[in-house]
């Protein structure tokens, strides 16, 4: 209980104090990496209580069960607020070492780690809302760091859409309360079952549009490439590995979690909408030629992959889906931030970066992309399985590309490389590619041992399938 | 009433989208504004119901479900920020562009290869 309540007010607290202090200064810039690591302490303590003792619950101000707000902490919630700070460290650091250029940097991506906590440790549907807005306007302002022309007109796109999504959630959350009587999920969750098919069916759409555009699916991705491609690479990896959880977490929460019935309905419209997106985001893809560029619609396709297990559903689908969020968030986050970087070890790190997108063996990838291939072997298609293959043959191709562009084609960077270093000791330069290659580390870790990862993803897809069937007639 | 609440909260949003197609990057916060007004009242019309306010419940009679009420001061509290903020980007987006259009924006030079050198050259603003 100390653990949940400290896990959102100790990013929270800091951040309030890091926005006001000057964050250009490198001191300020270490300060948010190391409360940024204090949070993922926190939350480590958390998992291990979640994962030992079931989910950990509290109620606010001390109000009586049904009157105060509820947040919870379970598989599910934790897994994935860990992972976002991890990203958020990641990028953090690489800001720092970089030189951070605007003042309020660290502190919001402080206050963006508050932000994403609270929506995933909580069980209120509106509470969701207002810790939603919180990660999202400290995301729109991050769109703007760098405060050039493309960095601004990022910023607009990206916050004028969200903004559009986030209120057609708060109208999915009207239409909620209208038709339950009640804003906690696991009352929504057995009230829903008693609601007139098409109220039912209304609001999960509106909740499923919300979480799409946020996630940049197939039809609501329109803004999702010029955002990405434009903003600084530590943005983008923060935009694409940690806010894009929300979309993510909002799926799976809300789908299976509390809108079980109308997910199993709309099976195969989810399957066909996330083979649409891989497909789509893979050709995109190898047709771009700047790096950012492609990864972005790299992005489409791999979310495609977490919407076709969500669609496949069952204890199998939800792992998957779980497991492909982690594996994609830590991918994205690891390639956007070699984009700000060179050197061979980078090239390192950006091999093993897209070993792992394509899913071959030794990166963690391949855990992600085996467990998706099994949800849709479950699911008995073919032609799922075919679209799937042809989608990681085209990650492959498109990275491979970029590796050539970028990293053999060492003669065209030396103008680069010398000004980067310009300023600085080689010792240095060293230094700001580790973000980078520790990620790299991890992402190999994670597929040289597995077993823990499995075993989180699958206890997060337990939540999952434990509340739709422990609600049941 | 309920009707009457629907009616106002289709009307907001079928304006707010409206507005949201338009060029002018105002006019596209205009639009998000009145989509924002429209998210508030059909919280407000969610639980439509006569009675006292709930403020001092011990004397019987039928009470006002005080709920979305709550939801609504919330919403346009968080509404109102997102509004201030978006204001002020498209505020540095017409510094920066000299203009509000949002077609005009469109041509903004793609940063090419020597993008990175760009970039470090913006952190010493």
């Amino acid at each position: 209980m100390t653990a949940l309540s400290l896990s959102l007010l100790v990013p929270w607290a800091a951040g309030l104090l890091l926005v006001v202090l000057d964050g250009r200064r490198r001191t300020v810039g270490w300060l948010g990496a190391v409360t940024l690591a204090a949070t993922i302490a926190v939350l480590g303590l958390l998992a291990a209580d979640v994962l030992r003792d079931g989910a950990v619950e509290m109620v606010t101000g001390g109000w009586p069960a049904g009157v105060g707000i509820v947040l919870r902490a379970d598989a599910l919630g934790v897994t994935f607020a860990l992972l976002s700070c991890i990203v958020l460290l990641a990028a953090a650091c690489a800001e720092t070492l970089l030189g951070v250029g605007q003042r309020t940097v660290p502190g919001l991506l402080v206050l963006l780690a508050a932000g994403l906590n609270g929506l995933f440790l909580t069980g209120d549907v509106f509470n969701f809302y207002v810790f939603f807005e919180m990660s999202m306007i400290a995301a729109y302002v991050l769109t703007g760091y760098g405060g050039g022309r493309a960095q601004l007109r990022a910023a607009v796109i990206f916050a004028s859409v969200n903004l559009l999504g986030s209120f057609i959630f708060l109208l999915a959350v009207a239409g909620t309360y209208r038709v339950t009587g009640t804003l906690a999920m696991d009352d929504v969750a057995e009230r829903i079952r008693e609601v007139p098919p098409n109220a039912a069916i209304a609001v999960a759409v509106g909740f499923f549009v919300a979480f799409s555009v946020k996630l940049g699916l197939f039809p609501f991705h329109y803004w999702l490439p010029t955002v990405y491609a434009d903003t600084r690479p530590s943005v983008a990896a923060v935009l694409s590995g940690a806010v894009a959880n929300i979309g993510a977490y909002g799926l799976l929460r809300f789908g299976p979690g509390v809108f079980a019935e109308q997910i199993r309905l709309s099976a195969t419209v989810l399957v066909v909408l996330g083979a649409a997106s891989i497909v789509y985001g893979g050709v995109l893809a190898v047709a771009r030629r700047r790096p950012a560029e492609m990864l972005a619609y790299s992005a489409i396709g791999q979310v495609g992959y977490v919407l076709v297990a969500v669609g496949v559903g069952g204890p199998v689908g939800f792992a998957a889906a779980v497991l492909y969020s982690v594996v994609n968030a830590l991918n994205k986050a690891l390639l956007f931030l070699t984009t700000a970087v060179r050197g061979p070890l980078v090239a390192g790190a950006f091999v093993v970066g897209a070993l792992s997108v394509a899913g071959v063996p030794p990166a963690v990838g391949f855990v992600g992309k085996l467990a998706v291939f099994r949800s849709a072997v479950d699911a008995g298609s073919p032609t799922l399985v075919v679209l799937l293959v042809v989608g990681s043959a085209l990650s492959l191709l498109y990275l491979f590309l970029v590796y050539q562009r970028e990293f053999w084609a060492e003669e065209d960077r030396d103008a680069v490389t010398d000004a980067e270093t310009r300023d600085t000791a080689p010792a240095r330069g060293v230094s700001r590619r580790v973000p980078v290659v520790v990620l790299a580390v991890l992402l190999l870790a994670g597929g040289l041992w597995p077993e823990p990862l499995v075993a989180v993803s699958a206890a997060a897809a337990d939540v999952l399938t434990a509340s739709t069937n422990g609600a049941g007639p | 009433m309920t009707l009457a609440t629907a009616a106002a909260a289709a009307l907001l949003f079928g304006a707010g989208s409206y507005l949201l197609l338009q060029r002018s990057l105002v006019r596209v916060v205009a639009g998000i504004a009145l989509i924002s007004q429209c998210a508030i009242v059909t919280i407000i019309g969610s639980s439509l119901s006569q009675g006292r306010a709930p403020l001092d419940p011990a004397e019987g009679g039928p009470l006002s479900d005080p709920l979305p009420q709550a939801l609504a001061l919330t919403a346009l509290v968080i509404g109102m920020g997102t509004l201030a903020l978006l204001l002020a980007l498209v505020h540095r987006v017409v510094v920066a562009h000299g203009t509000a259009e949002r077609d005009e924006l469109r041509d903004v030079d793609r940063p090419g290869r020597d993008e990175v050198v760009r970039q470090e050259g913006d952190e010493t603003e």
